[in-house]
């Protein structure tokens, strides 16, 4: 199989992926007790004017055309009108989605980092009181629920010793504009990368600051697992003859074990990164309710509270879509490191 | 004695210094005084409001029907008449905003305004009459369920508006209505602007409904007229991530000073202890909604805070399913009455943050008495007694189901339910199954009537006893709750409280109101919560009074 015909059929297989997701929560969000119309009447109820609501919102049709009709607005990209605000859930989805992807991104690389660096220190001191810091400071973090970790680090870093904010993404009238010339603007709506772009440090700091505390809190969560899969890959890599030649070749150390065998312990991290992007995303929904980030996971769980069942589907399937696309990322990553997989 | 020779030019200098100096001193301390007694102390320009709210829909009165989204009106508008500071909700509180004057006829269905005159929207168009009809027109005319004109309604109320003049207004009404003049200054009246507010087709409909327009908050508000407007609003996945408003100069009471605070930023938060957090660290200069019990009850022992306490017009009450037994014997009604614990619901569960309620109109309210105190709370042999007249005993115990919201649509509702049940079952006659369900799922369950008691609760829209009393009791009024309780005799109370301008006679007809629930029960009383708002202690001019209103330019930093 080559390559391309490798990356044609893992986006192919996508595909039926999104669409038993989303039949699974069509039909979920169906069965839930709860009206979408209902919620619109709160002390009202006239039965013509909930029909009329009805028709408005399309719940007056056959369930199975009801899915059909939003299947085919997906081919056409549209993901439907909110049933709570009648506003395009793809808008609202636009904009909620730099929030989450900034958060995602920066937690990964913090989560990866530690767990690197952690997993390989504990690795080279295998059995040895820091070995087990190491291994039980990983089983905590991933087991400490992502919401007490966040509200601890409020109390330190906001509360106590004042240095970061504890909620919110950006103080209000800094929001980065992007890169500006004449009438082009470049913006990626990821504030870090927009103030950078705008060239405003001032921004750039800021950004970073309300980022830190929120990433660091699921990077933290999520690192307990790297730090075991690089510890337990780098002992046996370490072991291996490669290792020893190239340490008998007088390289020192550290060019030896972060240059040389981490490369090699380093594919099932990869293959773990693609596995934890969906778990990502589902600690992103309680880490964007405890630091106040306006993303998608706050925006799901409002959603699901009012049976807004177009904007949860839409959310759905954008994560399906995003994991589908982080896990052949990554296997297209796996495949430029690992060159037997090119054969 | 000095003596001053004028050929000694080093005195003539020293005097001259001398002089100048006084000349200097005294203009100084004249300044002083005068900015000391004419501008007082210091007002910071810039005050960080922190909330957990969010807009709900828009902030278009003829659909907006939320708390923060009323908020954001009232500071962007201006209704005929308003609610002073520190209202007990009665009639004499209500004062002149966009009317100056106001009379209602003989049979109370015709009401005249005055107008105040030279309020301008902007450099070159002025409020008249016509902007009042336009207004009612278009609320009325729009009808959008979702709003507080089908919600309260207000087409039910109000026939038609006319233009007697440019500055007098008369509004013909369909009933007497008594609350008339607390309707005029509930938010949904509150006056839009024509220019931001236009009719796109040939008649109102719900497109002519003004939502968030995203990068453009002169178009997101249809509002004028207000103390302040819309500078910034940003929302993102529909909920408000940014919003700052700025001291309009055209508002018909700046010449008075209002608003105090030039700008207000206003920060997002997602739940009570993310906003309690950031006010301890100091990220804002005030929080206000909404803060759970726990994070209050913390920052009241913090110094660098102060907590400001008021009137709270929140309402919980027990909802008994009266279409089927057990609930439709009034007996077995006020049994469960006499087995409410209020003291331990309010001590307990609240902290000590509510108060005990024993009647549907709130204490602190015109109207209200204390009527269901006659059950005590609780008092179990009463309870016994008068189940024992319809076969239930210790060995028989009355069974049902005691239903509570899940999501947190209402304070601690699992907790509430939790101290209900103990309270009813300590009296050993009565056993309770809790059954939780999140709003959406509540909200189906109390339209299908399927539960035998649930807890519900209730924000006002306009600040009168009616709209505690009609919604509840009336059978067409009350029908939105399901518990199917219907009376002629109450019908008719109602009506005639409703239907009178005369003071005194209302009082009464509400007494009466209240005895009779108290004997047959419709509806059962829990507690008032109370309203809270946490600021740096330099922080002045917040009101929370019944109204429930936060008056944004009222309230100001000194720094």
């Amino acid at each position: 199989m080559t390559l391309r015909t490798y990356i044609i059929s893992r986006i192919l297989l996508t595909i039926p992926m999104i669409f038993i997701l989303l039949t699974t929560v069509f039909v979920i969000m169906r069965v839930l007790p709860g009206d979408p119309v209902l919620l619109h009447f709160e002390k009202i109820e006239n039965p013509e004017a909930m029909e009329a609501m009805r028709i408005r919102l399309g719940l007056d049709k056959p369930l199975l055309f009801q899915y059909f009709d939003y299947i085919i607005g997906l081919f056409r990209g549209d993901l439907g009108k909110s049933m709570q605000d009648y506003s395009s859930v793809s808008q609202q989805i636009f904009s909620a989605f730099p929030a989450t992807l900034e958060l995602a991104i920066c937690s990964m690389l913090i989560a990866i980092l530690i767990g690197l660096f952690l997993g390989v220190e504990s690795s080279k001191a295998y059995n040895t009181p820091k070995d087990h810091i190491i291994r039980v400071f990983g089983i905590v973090t991933y087991a400490i629920p992502v919401f007490f970790l966040g509200m601890v680090f409020q109390m330190i870093f906001g509360v106590g010793l004042h240095w970061l904010p504890v909620g919110g993404r950006i103080y209000q009238g800094l929001e980065p504009v992007g890169l500006v010339v004449g009438d082009f603007q470049l913006s990626t709506g990821l504030y870090s990368i927009d103030s950078i772009l705008e060239g405003n440090v001032v921004k750039f700091v800021t950004a970073l600051k309300y980022l830190l505390l929120p990433s660091l809190t699921l990077g933290l969560v999520l690192c307990g697992i790297f730090i075991r899969l690089t510890r337990s890959n780098m002992f046996e890599t370490l072991r291996l003859d490669f290792v020893t030649a190239a340490k008998a070749r007088g390289l020192n150390e550290s060019t030896v074990t972060y240059g040389y065998a981490l490369r090699n312990a380093f594919l099932p991290v990869i293959t773990m990164m693609g596995l934890q992007f969906a778990l990502l995303l589902g600690g992103a929904v309680l880490t964007e309710t405890t630091f106040s980030w306006p993303g998608l996971g706050r925006y799901l769980v409002d959603r699901i509270n009012f049976r807004d069942y177009t904007a949860i589907q839409g959310v759905v399937v954008v994560f399906g879509i995003f994991v589908a696309i982080v896990s052949l990322a990554v296997d297209l990553l796996y495949a430029y490191l690992d060159p037997r997989i090119r054969l | 004695m000095l003596k001053l020779n004028l050929k000694d030019t080093k005195a003539i200098g020293k005097v001259m210094i001398a002089a100048i100096l006084i000349v200097i001193i005294a203009i100084a301390g004249v300044a002083s005084y005068y900015l000391y007694t004419t501008q007082g102390p210091k007002i910071k320009d810039t005050l960080i409001m922190g909330t957990t709210d969010s807009v709900e829909s828009c902030l278009d009165p003829a659909e907006a029907y939320d708390f923060f989204g009323f908020e954001i009106i009232q500071s962007l508008g201006s209704p005929l008449v308003e609610y002073e500071a520190g209202s007990t909700g009665s009639m004499e509180d209500i004062i002149p905003a966009l009317a100056t004057s106001w009379e209602p006829s003989a049979d109370g269905l015709v009401w005249t305004f005055n107008l105040r005159q030279g309020v301008m929207f902007d450099s070159s168009r002025e409020f008249t009459a016509e902007d009042v009809k336009y207004t009612f027109d278009r609320g009325i005319g729009i009808a959008d369920e979702d709003g507080a004109f089908v919600g309260v309604g207000i087409g039910d109320i109000i026939d038609s508006v006319t233009v007697v003049s440019d500055y007098v207004v008369r509004f013909n009404l369909k009933i007497p209505f008594a609350a008339f003049l607390s309707l005029m200054a509930f938010q949904a009246c509150y006056i839009v602007d024509p220019t931001y507010a236009p009719m796109s087709g040939a008649s109102w409909s719900i497109d002519d409904i003004v939502s968030y327009a995203d990068g453009d908050a002169r178009a997101s508000n249809p509002m004028g007229l207000g103390p302040y407007t819309l500078k910034s609003w940003t929302r993102v996945a529909g909920k408000d991530t940014k919003m700052e408003l700025e001291a309009n100069p055209l508002y018909w009471n700046a010449a008075a000073g209002y608003p105090k605070s030039k700008n207000i930023v206003i920060q997002f938060y997602a739940d009570s202890p993310g906003l309690a957090l950031a006010m301890t660290a100091g990220d804002v200069d005030v929080a206000f909604r909404q803060l759970a019990t726990n994070d209050i009850a913390t920052m009241k022992t913090n110094s660098n805070l102060k907590v400001w306490e008021g009137t709270g017009a929140f309402i919980q009450y027990l909802c008994l399913q009266q279409d089927y037994a057990p609930f439709n014997d009034p007996t077995v009604r006020g049994a469960v009455a006499a087995a409410i614990d209020r003291t331990a619901l309010v001590e307990t569960v609240f902290q000590g943050q509510a108060q005990e309620l024993y009647s549907m109109i709130p204490a602190g309210m015109f109207g209200h008495t204390d009527a269901f105190e006659s059950y005590e709370s609780p008092n179990y042999d009463l309870t016994r007694e008068l189940l024992s007249y319809v076969g239930y005993n210790a060995n028989n115990k009355l069974e049902f189901t005691l239903w509570y919201e899940t999501s947190g649509h209402y304070p601690q509702s699992a907790q509430q339910a939790l101290m209900l049940k103990e309270a009813l079952e300590e009296s050993g006659v009565i056993s309770v199954t809790l059954e939780g369900r999140d709003w959406a799922a509540y909200r189906t369950a109390r339209q299908q009537e399927i539960m035998q008691a649930y807890i519900m609760g209730w924000y006002p829209d306009y600040i009168d006893p009616d709209d505690y009393i009609f919604p509840f009791v009336h059978s067409v009024g009350g029908s939105w709750i399901h518990h199917n309780y219907a009376s002629a005799q109450m019908d008719q109370l109602v009506e005639s409280a409703r239907g009178t301008t005369n003071t005194a006679e209302r009082e009464s007809l509400y007494e009466d109101i209240q005895d009779l629930m108290v004997d047959e029960v419709p509806i059962i009383p829990l507690y008032q919560g109370g309203a809270y708002a946490v600021s740096k202690p330099s922080v002045k001019g917040i009101f929370l009074d019944i109204t429930q209103n936060w008056r944004h330019w009222l309230v100001y930093i000194e720094g």
